[in-house]
């Protein structure tokens, strides 16, 4: 087969990846090098940044996950990169910039350690043939054996192993090859073994949304139970696109992409928020409103401690107003100390007013009459601002901003 | 009258007209670079102020260094009225030093924050969007039309990315080819270079067919989002990446 043909079906078997991330590493080489920020390339018309050659090594399974394309039962056409074929595609790529370096993953051929020595085979290669510095994600396969991830962390900048679902039982259900200990077992090892050497870029995983009956709250626990456990850079949440029939997979239209929005708003509160799952959510609350963010609804539930005064507030309580994210915040705590801010200069300091202001006072003033400041009023007026479809492009960002 | 003061075309040539005319409490209505086109009622003047490299020094020394940057940003930028946001800065800067980037109160502080955001976002963007193509003798080569003047910060990038290759990068608005040896970058004015007629090397074809290709085939059609792509990826740029110039 030619390379191009087996690039087209490779490219076609991984795409379903969320993960195009390219950040969180220093790495040099002679040929390329990393960038500690990432760096998009281009975007598909999915709006997806693509910035990594995102292939499978080769999309033969033994596995049966109903959810895959590449699962042993579906009559598919099958294909197989040498190493060779992945060093020249990824070197010509990056050399024309169209790439800032590959993301390696694979379907499981004859056993896990047998696909491992593949790709640790090509990322070799890769390496140490072409001396190439740039940045390099592998998908490390559960159940292999622990020398051989010694030997691929030392060779890439992130190394991952997706949880797919985010309980056991599902896993049963869709992946009945796979089970939760492996993949932590692999979660594990990188964790405790992480350096500037190894794995220096961390390591990430993903879940899919909606093909099991799973909560949000199912979800959240899990990512934030990950998150505690093994130092994830990112989880990364991706819609189920129905790619097979299958009497065990639910019947869609459409992936659910709104849901998706909100579960990555949410996981971006417990990072870098200060929010707990069980702020945001409970045994009466398990799915997120798909009306309003979670930020948003989370504090209409607690209208009782807003307003804050962003000229005396805290910053834990900055971060809590809706329209307030990490940077804003920070701008407002090194400038209050210089003038009195108004709320003309929050918006320069990047607040999104038209969410924030029903929630803060400048210098004791509301913004408008006080006697508006109830629950009603406001959620109704933050449900208008809150078009899902156009907020789509600010998780787009995330994806990449780690 | 409108009293406009005229630098060399270069940053060091403004800011030393800039540290001259704060010295001389001089408030001027605008300042401009020598190629400006005056008005009838403009009054141009020309001061002859020597090049002195050291004022980088003394801004840095004043404030630091991720300041003096700010400023240098700004000047790359396409605003019409850059130096005159420069010369604001700079006099807030003489007074409240390295405090002045928490000082968004001020007009021309918020506007030399943003302007140099978007200077700085339009260089990290192309650092993904150049596309090089390469040429016989392995040569690569791209040409760019951005916004902003960020060749420089550009061939920064490359000059450690591809610290092995030669490439050249064309601005095609501003007419100027960066050009690198393996060593060091040069920028040089499009028109005291001589471009021979270099063909694309033999596999530049099949490269970019394969590129454009995966790029099509990665998208999830069942997630169709082409505002999304657009604000990502604006229309502007698309000239210039291959993926897009003849979709
Ligand atoms: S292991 Fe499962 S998810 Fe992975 S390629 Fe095989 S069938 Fe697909």
């Amino acid at each position: 087969m030619e390379i191009k043909e087996k690039l087209k079906i490779l490219a076609d078997s991984a795409k379903y990846d969320a993960s195009c991330s390219s950040s969180g590493s220093t790495r040099k080489g002679d040929l390329g090098n990393a960038s500690f920020s990432g760096i998009c390339h281009s975007f598909s018309a999915d709006g997806r940044c693509i910035s990594l050659l995102k292939i499978l090594l080769t999309n033969c399974c033994i596995y049966d996950c109903k959810y895959c394309l590449n699962r042993k039962s579906n009559n598919i056409k099958r294909a197989i990169f040498t190493p060779e074929e992945i060093c020249y595609i990824t070197i010509n790529f990056y050399k024309r910039n169209y790439i800032e370096g590959l993301f390696l993953s694979s379907g499981i051929i004859k056993n896990p350690d047998y696909t491992m020595e593949l790709i640790i085979k090509t990322i070799t290669l890769l390496r140490q043939k072409y001396h190439f510095g740039g940045y390099i994600h592998a998908k490390a396969i559960p159940g292999c054996s622990q020398y051989l991830l010694k030997k691929l962390g030392l060779l890439v900048d992130r190394l991952s192993a997706n949880i797919e679902l985010p309980t056991e039982n599902g896993i049963k259900l869709l992946a009945p090859n796979k089970n939760f200990a492996n993949t932590e077992k692999i979660m594990g090892y990188v964790k405790n073994n992480k350096s500037s050497k190894f794995v220096p870029a961390g390591q990430s995983t993903q879940m899919i949304i909606g093909a099991t009956k799973e909560s949000d709250l199912d979800i959240m626990q899990k990512s934030e139970n990950m998150y505690n456990n093994f130092q994830l850079k990112r989880v990364f949440y991706s819609a189920y696109v129905p790619v097979n029939k299958d009497n065990l997979l639910p019947t869609l239209e459409k992936p659910p992409l709104v849901r998706e929005h909100r579960l990555y708003q949410a996981d971006w509160l417990l990072r870098y928020y200060g929010f707990k799952t069980k702020d945001l959510l409970d045994q009466n609350h398990h799915n997120f409103n798909l009306l309003i963010d979670p930020k948003a609804s989370w504090a209409l539930n607690h209208l009782d401690e807003f307003p804050k005064d962003v000229n005396s507030c805290s910053y834990y309580d900055l971060l809590k107003v809706p329209g307030i994210g990490v940077t804003s915040a920070k701008r407002i705590m090194s400038s209050r100390k210089h003038f009195k801010i108004t709320f003309k200069d929050l918006k320069s300091m990047g607040v999104v007013l038209k969410r924030a202001k029903y929630f803060i006072t400048c210098n004791g003033k509301y913004f408008m009459d006080r006697t508006y400041f109830n629950k009603n009023f406001i959620e109704a007026n933050l449900v208008l601002e809150d078009k899902p479809a156009n907020t789509q492009q600010r998780k787009q960002l995330s994806l990449f901003n780690e | 009258m409108n009293n406009i003061y005229l630098y060399q075309d270069d940053f060091i040539s403004l800011l030393n007209l800039i540290n001259y005319l704060l010295k001389n409490k001089i408030k001027p209505d605008n300042i401009k670079p020598q190629t400006y086109q005056p008005t009838l009622l403009d009054e141009v003047i020309n001061l002859k102020i020597p090049h002195n490299p050291k004022i980088i020094q003394f801004i840095i020394e004043i404030s630091n260094s991720k300041i003096f940057n700010i400023l240098y940003y700004v000047y790359l930028s396409n605003n019409e009225n850059k130096e005159l946001i420069i010369y604001y800065f700079c006099l807030n800067l003489l007074k409240y030093r390295t405090n002045i980037i928490y000082m968004r109160n001020l007009k021309c502080v918020d506007k030399a924050l943003k302007i140099s955001k978007y200077v700085g976002n339009e260089a990290h963007r192309l650092k993904g969007f150049v596309r090089f193509k390469k040429l016989e003798h392995d040569i690569y080569y791209a040409e760019i039309a951005p916004e902003n003047n960020v060749l420089f910060l550009l061939s920064k990038h490359f000059k450690r990315r591809l610290k092995n290759e030669y490439w050249l990068i064309k601005d095609v608005k501003r007419k100027i080819i960066s050009i690198y040896d393996k060593k060091e970058f040069y920028l040089i004015e499009e028109e005291n270079f001589q471009m021979h007629n270099l063909k694309v090397a033999q596999d530049e074809l099949d490269i970019s067919k394969m590129w454009k290709e995966f790029y099509n085939i990665v998208a999830i059609k069942e997630r169709h989002n082409e505002r999304c792509r657009m604000n990502f990826m604006p229309k502007k740029y698309w000239k210039y990446i291959i993926e897009m110039s003849d979709e």
